[in-house]
């Protein structure tokens, strides 16, 4: 859904009907085919499915979720978590490249200086992949928006 | 779909058993919202990042018995239930499983 005005189109009203498993099965298996080819229908249908997700856990608002939100919003919090949150990031990237140093500089062989880079290396590689599959799934995930 | 977790559906009757369906998930949260939920699970109360980590676990795991259900030419599944465990430390694991059946008319 794209939240204009406009009247749903023929292909709203199936990617609809497809995330409510209202197409007979040979619709069901030409609207996969198409899914194959036609990345717009791909993000109709992962909207639809997360509306449809939502609208199935949507609940009355507790004190609980008022009071978090009043939290979140204060001035303290604000101005406090990013603080606390760059503070750490700082700390935790300064001692990661004072370590790099000091291994570096430190009078051992060079096989474990490799192999400490090598585990290092591996390490961010490793990360940076997951990093890069999650924000790749992450658009068409119907369920990242549900909160309880 | 209709799915219950009782054995029955009342003023429905069941024509036949499908068996089994089931659906599981393993989820986790990103590494900034465990840090801010250790802080909270020092101070006590509800921690919002695993209520939200639950529920998302929830909604896929009933999304997977569905088309489990669908696939098998379902009309409801009676007797859901769901299980959970950790299966790594800040992962959540649920399963919710239940009986497929077809129903008369």
């Amino acid at each position: 859904m794209s939240g204009t005005e406009r009247p749903p189109s023929a292909d709203d009203l199936a990617a609809m009907a497809y995330v409510d498993g209202e197409l007979a099965p040979v619709e069901r298996t030409a609207f996969e085919a198409r899914l194959e080819r036609e990345p717009a229908l791909v993000r109709e249908v992962a909207a639809q499915q997360r509306l449809a997700v939502l609208a199935r856990s949507v609940a009355p608002r507790e004190p609980m979720d008022l009071e978090w939100r009043r939290i979140e919003s204060s001035m303290e919090h604000r101005v406090g978590a990013p603080l606390g949150w760059t503070l750490l990031a700082v700390g935790a990237g300064g001692l990661a490249a004072w370590c790099a140093f000091e291994v570096g500089a430190a009078p051992i062989g060079i096989v474990p200086k490799l192999l400490t880079a090598a585990i290092a290396a591996g390490f961010l590689l490793l990360l940076l992949l997951a990093l890069r599959a999650r924000s790749r799934t992450k658009p068409f995930d119907p369920y990242d928006d549900v909160l309880r | 779909m209709i799915l219950v977790t009782t054995d029955a559906i009342p003023g429905r009757e069941i024509e036949r058993v499908i068996g089994l369906v089931r659906g599981n998930t393993v989820r986790s949260a990103p590494a900034s919202e465990d840090l801010h939920a250790w802080f909270e699970n020092v101070v006590g109360g509800e921690i919002p990042e695993y209520t939200r980590l639950l529920a998302q676990c929830r909604e896929q795991a009933l999304d997977r018995v569905v088309a489990d259900a669908r696939a098998k030419g379902a009309d409801a599944v009676v007797a859901l239930r769901f299980v959970s465990c950790e299966i790594a430390e800040g992962a959540a694991e649920i399963l919710a499983y239940g009986t497929a059946v077809k129903l008369k008319g």
